[in-house]
């Protein structure tokens, strides 16, 4: 079997990568395990959705909440948009519903990056089994 | 086309969660997605029945932990206030 140039290995590895932190389940999805993808897919959507339902997009603070919005990041890029509308202060939320909405997020986010980080290290796993490294 | 904006709009209101006991009952919706999340990045195959049964047993296991552990600082503040 014909082995990839280490290069194009790369490129693949931070392929898998960017997909999974752009789609939740993505890079799982590229490697062919749908059940996974989807299973990801939806748990975390869902996570992030409770969060911003209880909190409102206002638990997205990249200004007054920095090391909760770097966490919230690994969902998407997209929650760099919700955090430039949040920046104009139109969404103030306070309390318990901030709480439970950034603690919803933010793990949403860190469960997205160990699924970003597995799919990668079982990207790599494939490659060495066909090179038999 | 309406309904859709006001499904929106309630992501843009935050909802009234009181001080209760009862706001603790959140943690487990997310006890839950992380379980399940977990459970998918170990198991290779995902088979039904095997996959729920680990997601349970896990989420059972965090639950439990957090119970005990909340019981040990509900003590360790009596002793100290009392």
């Amino acid at each position: 079997m014909a082995t990839r140039p280490k290069e194009s290995h790369a490129l693949f590895l931070f392929t898998v990568g960017l997909l999974a932190w752009c789609v939740p389940g993505a890079g799982h999805f590229i490697l062919k395990e749908k059940k996974h993808a989807i299973i990801i897919f939806v748990t975390i959507v869902l996570a992030f959705c409770i969060g911003i339902y209880i909190g409102s997009i206002g638990v997205i603070n990249p200004v007054g909440a920095k090391p909760w919005y770097v966490a919230q990041l690994m969902n998407s890029p997209i929650v760099m948009v919700l955090g430039h509308l949040v920046m104009t202060g139109d969404y103030p939320v306070y309390g318990r519903p901030n709480e439970i909405g950034q603690i919803y997020t933010s793990i949403a986010g860190l469960l997205n990056l160990l699924c970003i980080v597995n799919a990668v290290y079982w990207a790599y796993l494939r490659k060495t089994e066909l090179v038999g490294v | 086309m309406s309904s859709f904006f006001s499904i929106i709009a309630t992501f843009t209101v935050p909802e009234q969660v009181g001080v209760t006991p009862y706001s603790m009952l959140w943690l487990l919706p997310l006890v839950a997605a992380i379980a399940t999340v977990y459970k998918t990045t170990k198991l290779p195959k995902i088979k039904a029945g095997y996959f729920i049964k680990e997601v349970t047993v896990l989420f059972g296991s965090i639950v439990v932990f957090m119970l005990i552990a909340a019981l040990v600082l509900y003590v360790m503040a009596w002793f100290i206030t009392e």
